[in-house]
């Protein structure tokens, strides 16, 4: 085969395993929550399978192996011969470790140091304990027989994306038409899809020829909620169980029906678990194609042309129009120039969505992570995740782990207390962390809160004035907030002992930076011995960005929004100088002034005797400077471009875009700007 | 230009334009497509013959005046100015130039290497001299063009940069 060929299934399969990995990573978490859960169980099993066949079909031996194996521990565990507990998820999680390493191997070609012989005797090892005899914590899965055709069915269901429920419905005690009963919930659950069977048959459930339960197999494209509250909208329903039926659902059934002296597996299990059917929103199959990314960036590019092509039309129609009005030709032109204009919205506008990732893709990693933080802190720790919905622009994803992954840990090395500590304190031994996600009009807000012991503001400044970062004076000048946002200067850090996670000196100030890159900000709200939020802002996109245009020097400059405060006139005469350097005194704070065209280096700044200047009073974090400019343009959203690599990073700006005329304007870095003032040597700190 | 080279080549295809009563030829590889002069948008801190970016359908593309570049005495934009789109290695730059002329076919065995000194222009930017016909077609070595000297800084300071961003 050749060799790109082959490198090309190493991609995919690449990408794929580290799917299935975290997917293993995830269930597993959730497993050792839920022990009774099937489906969790089945999804790991799935995971497992897929990689090994995958692995196995690129030769990948120990992949393989280690795969196979981890499947057969699964396997006991789906049959009930084994149950979940502590031990066990840790070796299985300790395997998920090493496939990891191994597939890095693959893609990197630094050798994994992985003992994979001592793992698959640990693992096999782990068959060999039977389940604590007694209580199994696992029920047996399926307890459904489907025959050949069914199973067939099922199997086309799956390939075609649409699920396949096995529903358990149980009547009230006191009801008495249970016929009648059973025939409504037959006939509602069909609308939804199609019933492939019945237990038992449809002639027995006419005959009124079952006790208070029977059960249905049903294929429809919804969701177990759904499904659940269709067959309760009938009344005298007691209780309704939703169960996936899986491939393996169905290669089980087959199993016990090999297996003499199971027929009624059905009837047994009646009353096990409760009826709750969580979803996991794993679930969702087929239908989606991988596609590069680079490939929608260029789409995206495409279309931002395509944009500005349909301003120029318009413009174009216009001025037809004026020359020769009442010809019907101009009038198709005017239909066709509204036409492409509404496509061209609209295409813009998927292109967008198509480039939005759930920001699950992030947090799913979270769940092992905190436990594993936890484990190692001596720390109880429920971590609750919100809104894995939520969808954000691939290049705000890309940046918004790392920073996620050092609040978290702080959360839980810093935040919660020791559960004997929290026992003291009255509180619950088992402390509480947060990761929400949502929008909020044009942003996302993630916020990462815990209910552990708060930050102290009086601390802080203290740790501030020993590391030398600001001076005792100006501590004592600091108001909470503004001593709390301390954590954020570089070199700062309140862990008095050094731990393997965090406190290292440092952690906020590259949290604060990171997220500055993706225009996000970040707050902290606290109550001592309470509890900690931190809440986080982000664009939507940065692909396209709402700015204030401004003109100086000729030239058309765009201010991200995020970074502007307000927009103010000054009057020439109200300008003073501190140090040689002109401020402005607004509302009783004293404002550098600088001009933005000198800032950037512009020649060309009119010196034109201005009585009023418009100023735009710009911010990163807590500083603000205003920048004088010639005259404001007005709010617009815009497309970001690259300046490319033949000009590289010009300090002060962030990338240029393209106007409605296709003329170009430069977009300002504010954070470079400001860096820029700074570095002049200006007395910025004292004002 | 190396002699490996010249063999293997037996015929070079150029992209002919003038610049200053000169005569130059690029390798037509290089060449994106020309275009006709349009509104530059100045950038600030960029060397001095970089004029500034213009907006290539959709992409944002930096432009040189290839004039400035190599000293000579700054000319007016004419009717026949244009702006040629060159690509190397992955960067596409747009250089001024007074006219471009034609495509044309060079036999390698033409082209000499560059005389040590040349009126006008730094022999440092050039691949070598063809003869053709009458006429004396001087090739650029782009990458020098785009890359030397200031450009070296600039290179550096980007690629620094770029380290310092991952």
């Amino acid at each position: 085969m050749a060799g790109a060929e082959l490198s090309q299934y190493l991609g995919v399969f690449l990408d794929e395993t580290e799917e299935q990995l975290r997917l293993m990573d995830e269930n597993l978490i959730l497993l050792e929550q839920h022990p009774d859960d099937l489906e969790l169980l089945h999804h790991v099993f799935r995971a497992a399978h897929t990689v090994k066949g995958a692995a196995a079909s690129l030769g990948l031996e120990r992949i393989t192996r280690l795969t196979h194996a981890l499947e057969g521990v699964l396997d006991e565990l789906r049959h009930g011969r084994l149950s979940v507990g502590r031990p066990v998820i840790d070796v299985l999680l300790r395997c998920l470790d090493a496939l990891r390493e191994l597939k890095e191997e693959v893609a990197s070609g630094k050798p994994a140091t992985v003992d994979l012989a001592g793992l698959v005797e640990e693992l096999n090892a782990l068959r060999e304990t039977p389940a604590e005899a007694a209580t199994p914590a696992v029920t047996p899965a399926g307890a459904l027989e489907l025959n050949e055709v069914e199973r067939h069915l099922v199997e086309a269901a799956q390939v075609k994306g649409l699920r396949v429920w096995h529903l358990r419905i149980t009547l009230d005690e006191g009801c008495l038409m249970k016929a009648a009963r059973a025939y409504l919930v037959y006939k509602n659950l069909e609308d939804l899809g199609e019933i492939i069977k019945t237990v038992p048959p449809v002639e027995d459930l006419e005959a009124e020829r079952f006790g208070l339960t029977f059960s249905l197999v049903l294929i429809t494209r919804e969701d177990a909620d759904v499904v659940a509250s269709v067959a309760k909208a009938t009344s005298e329903i007691a209780a309704v169980e939703v169960e996936p039926v899986t491939g393996e659902t169905a290669t089980t059934g087959e199993a016990k029906t090999a297996a003499p002296g199971k027929a009624a597996a059905v009837e047994k299990e009646a009353g096990r678990a409760t009826g709750e059917t969580r979803a996991t929103g794993n679930t969702r199959a087929g239908q989606t194609v991988r596609v590069d990314v680079q490939r929608l960036d260029n789409l995206l590019n495409l279309v931002g042309e395509l944009v500005i092509d349909r301003t120029r039309l318009a413009e174009v129609e216009a001025n037809l129009r004026g020359k020769m009005s009442g010809q019907t030709d101009l009038e198709t032109l005017e239909e066709i120039s509204v036409h492409i204009g509404r496509i061209t919205g609209e295409l813009q506008e998927e292109i967008m969505k198509a480039r939005m990732f759930p920001i699950e893709q992030v947090f799913n990693r979270f769940p092992r992570m905190v436990r594993d933080l936890a484990q190692k802190a001596g720390k109880e720790v429920d971590f609750l995740i919100e809104g894995r919905e939520t969808e954000l622009d691939r290049t705000v994803i890309e940046e918004i782990g790392d920073p996620l992954i050092h609040l978290l840990r702080n959360a839980i090395d810093h935040g919660i207390e020791p559960p004997e500590e929290r026992e003291r304190l009255g509180k619950p031994r088992r402390g509480t962390v947060a990761l929400k996600a949502y929008h909020q009009e044009n942003q996302i807000i993630i916020t990462v809160s815990d209910d552990g012991q708060g930050m102290d503001a009086q601390l802080i400044r203290q740790q501030a004035v020993a590391r030398g970062l600001i001076s005792a004076e100006q501590a004592a000048r600091m108001s909470e907030r503004e001593s709390l946002n301390l954590v954020f200067l570089p070199g700062f850090s309140t862990a008095e002992n050094v731990t393997d996670v965090s406190g290292r000196g440092v952690g906020m100030d590259i949290v604060r930076s990171h997220l500055e890159k993706i225009n996000g900000t970040i707050e902290i709200a606290t109550a001592p011995g309470r509890g900690t939020t931190f809440t986080i802002k982000l664009p939507l996109t940065l692909a396209i960005n709402r700015s204030l245009l401004v003109k100086a020097a000729g030239l058309i400059l765009a201010f991200p929004l995020g970074n502007v405060v307000e927009i103010i006139e000054v009057a020439r005469d109200q300008i003073q100088y501190v140090h040689r350097q002109e401020v402005a005194l607004v509302r009783g704070e004293v404002l550098p002034l600088f001009s933005l065209a000198d800032t950037l280096g512009l020649a060309g700044r009119q010196e034109e005797e201005r009585e009023r200047l418009p100023v735009v009073v710009a911010a990163v974090s807590e500083r603000r400077v205003g920048f004088i400019v010639d005259t404001l343009i007005g709010e617009q959203e815009i497309v970001i471009k690259a300046l490319g690599g033949y000009v590289g990073n010009i300090p002060g700006l962030a990338g240029a875009t393209i106007m409605g005329d296709g003329s170009v304007a430069l977009i300002l870095d504010v954070r470079g700007l400001l860096a820029q003032v700074n570095g002049g040597g200006q007395g910025l700190k004292s004002a | 230009m190396n002699a490996q080279e010249a063999k293997a080549v037996q015929e070079r295809q150029l992209v002919v334009f003038q610049l200053g009563g000169e005569t130059y030829g690029v390798d037509i590889n290089w060449v994106h497509e020309i275009i006709r002069m349009q509104a530059i948008t100045r950038l600030p801190r960029t060397p001095h013959f970089i004029e500034g970016v213009i907006n290539l359908r959709g992409r944002i593309i930096p432009v040189i005046d290839l004039r400035k570049r190599f000293g000579l005495p700054l000319g007016e934009e004419t009717q026949n100015s244009r702006i040629m789109v060159v690509e190397l290695a992955g960067v596409t730059v747009g250089m001024i130039v007074d006219a471009v002329s034609e495509v044309l076919r060079l036999p390698a065995e033409s082209i000499e290497p560059p005389p040590p000194v040349m009126q006008g222009i730094d022999t440092a930017y050039l691949q070598g001299v063809g003869k053709w016909e009458e006429r004396l077609v001087i090739l650029l070595d782009l990458e020098r063009v785009l890359y030397r000297g200031e450009q070296e800084q600039l290179r550096e300071t980007v690629a620094a940069e770029t380290a310092a961003g991952t």
